[in-house]
């Protein structure tokens, strides 16, 4: 039952629905035309190659595809990523928004929760559903802190979900292509649940942080 | 019934309200005659594509499915110069224990056993080991017994009789099975005056009925739920006859009876259920008594003609079903070999490495041991086993290679390509066949043969390619047609258009049959049409498509067809989503392991369209109402009939209202979870090995839990339809009356009828039968859903209610309560009929799969409304997406022993056309069945009467219609082009062979369905019926 299980995905959904209910007004914000414009420059700044690297290890140093341990790299490689690269590309009103250090914190609380709404989407697309939990969850965790930098920004940058949403979508997409190879009767040994399903999201979110600046 | 009266109440008021000048009525009736014509038309189009469709499915298979070619020599009677060898017995007795598997008779580990099947049968072993280790007098030959797929038993009765392979197609034929024409050992038998008793199984008397003799004792073989009569009746024959003699007993030379149990055994219950055990313990006894019997002179040999895989079925060639049993004994001493080293006969892990032998082998060997001529077709080799001496054995092996060559020479078969032995290419078979000869080189002999049957089985497998590429050319073409008619013209012109492809259509077909008629008479026909009936069908074919291009190219150009549909499928983001999950189904049969998996993949991409919408419908992208093709553009604007705007028609376009988004969310979550939850139900493929867990098994189905799900569903089934009723307040009427009557009352009879089968399945001691009863409340289900509720629907049973506020009937102030819904509630009851008939044909498991179903078809409906996609390709992409989510669900594969027979027998206890084939097809299609009805209301669902023509209604459904058959087109021509590009791989008897059987027959049923349900039956009958009332 370990490998062949369609699925995956990350949504985007669920962080909104979270940004619904702690603030309702949020779509008045929206169109709220004195705000400052935000948008992520275009430049080469915003290309995470931690995660090519990241893939690297993952796929070709690491023993046995070490999923706990790459999540364990990840998170203070995402962490740096957001404050030297995303963050200095990021424009909120003319100027670069400061490094809320309090709200690194909380948003990486917010990660670890948004991948409960992504196992339970994960599982919907087909995963197993009581064995491999633990796998699920940790892919589950991968996309949400892979997400990391996108959800961040939008805390800092007043909600604005609709400017954000396309790199979770990124994510998304990657999980859901690499689903393709599940199925193949390769028997090899990357084809374990949840392995392709990882290196499709981690595919997927650097494609899109960055050409999501072009976009 | 008051509610009926209330409805017609409702309707003279409604027509004194509604009443209207003359003027006005002959208007109407001059639309509603124009409605009648048009709809007239569709049907023949619809009917004209579906022929050629059909017309591109029979070349295709005939040519990939060829059939041997079948010689009537046989061999002539030994005479006193040519005696090659001496019969060895003068009796035998042939018992035949069907699906016998080889590890049922052999002794398993206690650790590795299954109680049920394991260990209860040592008989034959026993006796084997010891006569064979000189504890007890006689002598006895075990071997395992390889079958040649495919696994059923007529086609194993043909190979163990005539010693060839019998062919795919054959298989097709088990249910009626015709005096066999080839020479065969019984036959020979026959003609040598032995005299052929028999007993059992009828399937014998259908294949050698001229061979046996007049006593002989067949019965009815088909019925799977019935465990006893067959076994009974060949062990009275039996005692009769051999256990017992009596002067009553008949005469006989050779006595075959042919035992059911074990196989119904496997195909009711599967082989892990104490019935097996009672089952092997009965035949046990019975070989023991019939050993007890047995004189010197006579042989006893026992065999199964097949395995069973792990749910007891048979039919396909997993390593199961193919490993049966051979047992020769008799009670003479030294009677065979009597060097057999019981070392060489290894039984340990389920007898994996035993020594092996094939089907194919018992016919030289039995004619070898009774002394007759070797059968004419004959590919086996003779078991060495039997031999006594060298001597024997030679002249035994100088007959079969005699025989071998004859056939050869018959056939006029070519060996000499790739021919090799010993590492070197240099042998030409004469040398080979003469070295035999004259050395009586046995292993020599015994390697020319296998290599014989090895090329005569890759010769069998010869494709006749003509055949196979007209079946895709014309299955390309009536591709084209389809995207033509239902997407790519406009469809306000195919409205005009309709009237002229009747006669255009007929008289080209005319023209087109008379022509081939008179290239097949007068020249020398092409090979693929060598016959009268396939040159009409071509000239049909070639007719039909001049006819429908005619109207088309009258007004359109080929460049400007094609320009249009590349344009149209990528026009708007629901068509792309539409068009990518319709590549990626038809792409899936590019692999084996995407076919394998195609349950999983097929749910994958519903819950992807789920979690569309859900995007859609929680984030509201600022996506502009999504534009549908031009088809629905142009009716949008010229389609209101009432004076009602266009944009007052349109009113509840996007931007969707926040109480909108909610249902829509709410509805995608749905069918998200139905989905998943559908998903959990699955009889895995062989090929899915251990990356999946059968749930849909006997032990599940029949299992309490099941039954209480069943018993929820009575309620929830009715529940959930009136929730979604009731959202358009559309529960009025005939409605409740429908669901909550007639549904109601049928699911709870049908849960009797599952609860009793269940309870016959788990007590053993059981002291009722429940037979009489179980037909009773079947056929009475059976009738009702499929006759009576029908011709209730044709009445008319409207779903609304006039909500009179004020006591005066005469005012003109009336609310109707489900007016928005009215097509759509009254054509969603037809689908509760059919629904109802669909789940008595479904086992308890899968009765839950299409509980989940209604909510999943229900859901999308909603969502299709809600999102404005009633026009889009995505609506019926979705549906048919839907319908083979739940095909796999409801406890099926896209494999041969896949399909539940035992359904078969719930009407009859006899096959009896057409009862044992409707329950069939309700059972395998029934997902196909209610989706390809259920198609057109995404164009009814939640449309009010008065916005749209009749005509415009119509057309519309006729272009969703289309789609959902051009959806299984695409999947039907794509299987067509891998199952030939893969003719040559491994698993192309396995996998893409059964895969293409099932994507045209599901073709040809949603092909039915749609267009005789559909639209010729349901869609005008509503149409009119509405417009009957609310016309203006």
């Amino acid at each position: 039952m370990s490998k062949k299980n369609k699925n995956v995905k990350k949504r985007v959904t669920f962080s909104d629905d979270t940004t619904i209910s702690s603030h309702p007004t949020h779509k008045k914000k929206d169109s709220n035309y004195d705000r400052p414009p935000v948008y992520v420059r275009k430049t080469l700044t915003t290309v995470p190659f931690h995660l090519l690297g990241l893939l690297y290890y993952y796929v070709k140093i690491s023993n046995n595809y070490e999923t706990l341990m790459l999540l364990l790299t990840l998170i203070p490689m995402q962490i740096a990523y957001l404050v030297f690269q995303f963050n200095r590309s990021t424009i909120y009103g003319n100027k670069r928004l400061k490094v809320n250090i309090p709200l690194l914190f909380i948003t990486a609380g917010g990660s670890v929760l948004l991948s409960v709404p992504a196992m339970i989407i994960i599982i919907l697309f087909g995963a197993p559903f009581v064995e491999h939990l633990f796998q699920t969850w940790l892919l589950a965790l991968h996309a949400s802190f892979l997400a990391y930098p996108a959800l961040y920004s939008v805390f800092n940058c007043d909600f604005k979900v609709g400017l954000w949403k396309k790199y979770f979508i990124a994510i998304m997409i990657g999980g859901w292509l690499s689903c393709v190879v599940i199925p193949l009767d390769w028997d090899r040994d990357w084809q374990v649940w949840p392995i392709p399903v990882v290196i499709g999201t981690y595919l997927g979110a650097f494609v899109g942080y960055s050409v999501a600046a072009y976009i | 019934m008051t509610d009926i009266d209330v409805t017609l109440d409702e309707r003279r008021i409604k027509s004194e309200i509604l009443s209207s000048s003359m003027d006005e009525k002959r208007i109407y009736r001059s639309r509603i005659q124009k409605f009648k014509k048009s709809h007239l038309h569709y049907v023949i189009l619809l009917t004209a594509i579906a022929l050629l469709q059909f017309i591109a499915i029979a070349f295709f298979t005939r040519g990939f499915l060829l059939t041997r070619h079948v010689l009537n020599d046989s061999t002539p009677p030994f005479n006193s110069t040519n005696t090659p060898y001496e019969a060895q017995f003068n009796k035998a007795v042939i018992l035949i224990v069907d699906a016998l598997r080889f590890d049922f008779v052999i002794p398993v580990e206690p650790e590795k056993a299954n109680p049920y099947y394991h260990n209860n049968f040592p008989v034959l072993y026993d006796h084997f080991v010891q006569s064979n280790s000189g504890i007890t007098d006689g002598s006895s030959i075990l071997l395992k017994f390889i079958a040649d797929p495919p696994t059923t038993t007529l086609q194993r009765l043909k190979g163990l009789t005539t010693g060839s392979l019998p062919t795919f197609i054959d298989a097709g034929s088990n249910f009626n099975g015709d005096v066999i024409q080839e020479d065969n050992l019984i036959k020979q038998f026959y003609e040598n005056g032995k005299e052929v008793l028999f007993v059992g199984d009828d399937t014998w008397d259908a294949l050698f009925h001229p061979f046996l003799s007049n006593n002989s004792d067949p019965y009815e073989s088909l019925n799977v739920w019935d465990l006893d009569t067959v076994d009974n009746g060949v062990i009275n024959f039996f005692n009769k006859n051999l256990i017992n003699k009596s002067e009553d007993s008949f005469e006989w030379n050779i006595m075959v009876g042919h035992m059911l149990g074990v196989d119904h055994v496997g195909h009711k219950y599967g082989p892990n259920h104490f019935t097996m055990k009672d089952k092997q313990m009965q035949v046990k006894s019975f070989i023991d008594d019939i050993i007890n019997a047995l004189d010197d002179d006579t042989l006893l040999v026992v065999m199964g003609d097949h395995g069973m895989d792990h749910t007891g079925n048979h039919g396909g060639d997993s390593i199961d079903e193919l490993e049966s049993t051979l047992f020769m004994y008799s009670k003479r001493q030294n009677a065979f070999n009597s060097s057999i080293d019981l070392t060489n006969y290894n039984i340990s892990d389920n007898g994996k490495s035993y020594k092996q032998v094939n089907q194919v082998d018992l016919v030289p060997t039995l004619s070898y041991l009774l002394g007759t001529p070797i059968p004419f077709n004959n590919l086996g080799w003779p078991i060495e086993e039997i031999f006594t001496s060298d001597i024997e054995k030679r002249s035994m092996m100088r007959a079969t290679l005699h025989q071998l060559n004859t056939y050869k020479e018959t056939m006029g078969i070519d060996l000499e390509d790739g021919f090799e032995f010993d590492g070197s290419k240099d042998h030409t078979v004469e040398q080979i066949l003469n070295k035999a000869f004259l050395y009586g080189d046995f292993p020599l002999a015994e390697k020319y043969q296998k290599k014989f049957l090895e090329i005569c089985k890759t010769l069998w497998a010869r494709f006749d390619y003509h055949s196979i590429a007209t079946g895709v050319t014309l299955m390309t073409i009536s591709t084209v047609l389809l995207i033509a008619v239902s997407k790519v013209v406009p469809s306000i012109v195919i409205d005009q258009m309709v009237p002229e492809f009747t006669p255009w259509i007929c008289i080209m077909t005319l023209v087109s049959v008379a022509c081939f008629h008179g290239i097949y008479y007068v020249y020398h026909q092409p090979p693929f049409l060598n016959s009268i009936i396939w040159s009409t069908l071509f000239g049909a074919a070639i007719g039909i498509i001049i006819g429908c291009c005619i109207p088309i190219f009258d007004r359109y150009s080929l460049g400007w067809i094609i320009i249009r549909f590349f344009q149209d499928s990528v026009s708007d983001y629901w068509t792309c989503v539409g068009t990518l999950f319709v590549l990626i189904h038809s792409l899936l049969f590019t692999s084996n392991s995407f076919t394998i998996w195609e349950d999983k993949i097929v749910s994958y991409l519903l819950s992807t369209f789920g979690m569309l919408t859900f995007y859609e419908f929680v984030f509201l992208p600022k996506r502009q109402s999504t534009t549908p093709l031009l088809t629905a553009k142009i009716n949008e604007n010229e389609g209101t009939t009432s004076g009602v705007s266009s944009s007052v028609a349109n009113s509840n376009s996007l931007p969707l209202s926040r109480f909108a988004r909610l249902l829509g969310g709410y509805h995608s979550l749905v069918l998200l979870l139905c989905t998943r939850l559908a998903s959990m139900i699955t009889i895995c493929r062989e090929e899915q090995g251990e990356y999946c867990t059968p749930t849909f098994l006997n032990s599940t189905n029949y299992s309490n839990w099941c039954m209480f799900l069943c018993f929820l569903i009575i309620f929830f089934i009715p529940i959930c339809i009136k929730g979604y009723y009731n959202l358009t307040s559309s529960y009025q009427a005939a409605a409740p009356i429908w669901i909550d009557i007639f549904l109601k009352g049928i699911l709870f009879m049908n849960f009797i009828y599952w609860g009793l089968t269940t309870t016959e399945n788990t007590v053993s001691t059981l002291k009722y039968d429940f037979t009489i009863v179980k037909f009773t409340i079947a056929r009475v289900i059976a009738g009702f859903t499929l006759v009576a509720v029908n011709i209730g629907w044709l009445m008319g049973p409207l779903c609304i209610k006039l909500n009179v506020h004020n006591t005066d009937v005469k005012s003109h102030q009336a609310t109707i309560l489900g007016y928005t819904n009215i097509y759509g509630s009254e054509y969603f009851l037809l689908v509760i009929n059919v629904l109802m008939a669909v789940i008595l044909f479904n086992k308890p498991l899968a009765q839950v799969s299409i509980f989940l179903m209604c909510n999943q078809l229900l859901s999308i409906l909603e969502i299709v409304d809600l999102l404005k996609l009633k026009e889009n390709i995505i609506g019926p992409v979705v549906l048919g997406l839907l319908s083979y989510q739940q095909f796999f669900s409801t406890g099926h594969q896209a494999t041969i022993p896949s399909v539940q027979w035992d359904v078969g027998f719930i009407l009859t206890d006899t096959i009896t056309f057409p009862f044992t084939h409707i329950a069939i097809v309700l059972n395998t299609f029934g997902p196909q069945i209610l989706v390809a009805l259920s198609v057109a209301l995404l164009t009814l669902w939640k449309q009010p009467p008065d916005v749209l023509k009749p005509q415009t209604l119509l057309g519309r459904i006729v272009s969703n219609s289309c789609v959902l058959i051009l959806y299984h087109t695409i999947l039907c021509l794509s299987s067509f082009i891998w199952v030939t590009h893969f003719r040559r791989h491994l698993m192309v008897w396995k996998i893409f062979c059964p895969r293409f059987l099932f994507a045209a027959l599901s073709l040809i049923v949603t092909q039915v369905v749609v267009t005789f349900g559909t639209v010729a039956f349901a869609s005008g009958r509503l149409i009119r019926h509405i417009n009957d009332i609310f016309w203006k």
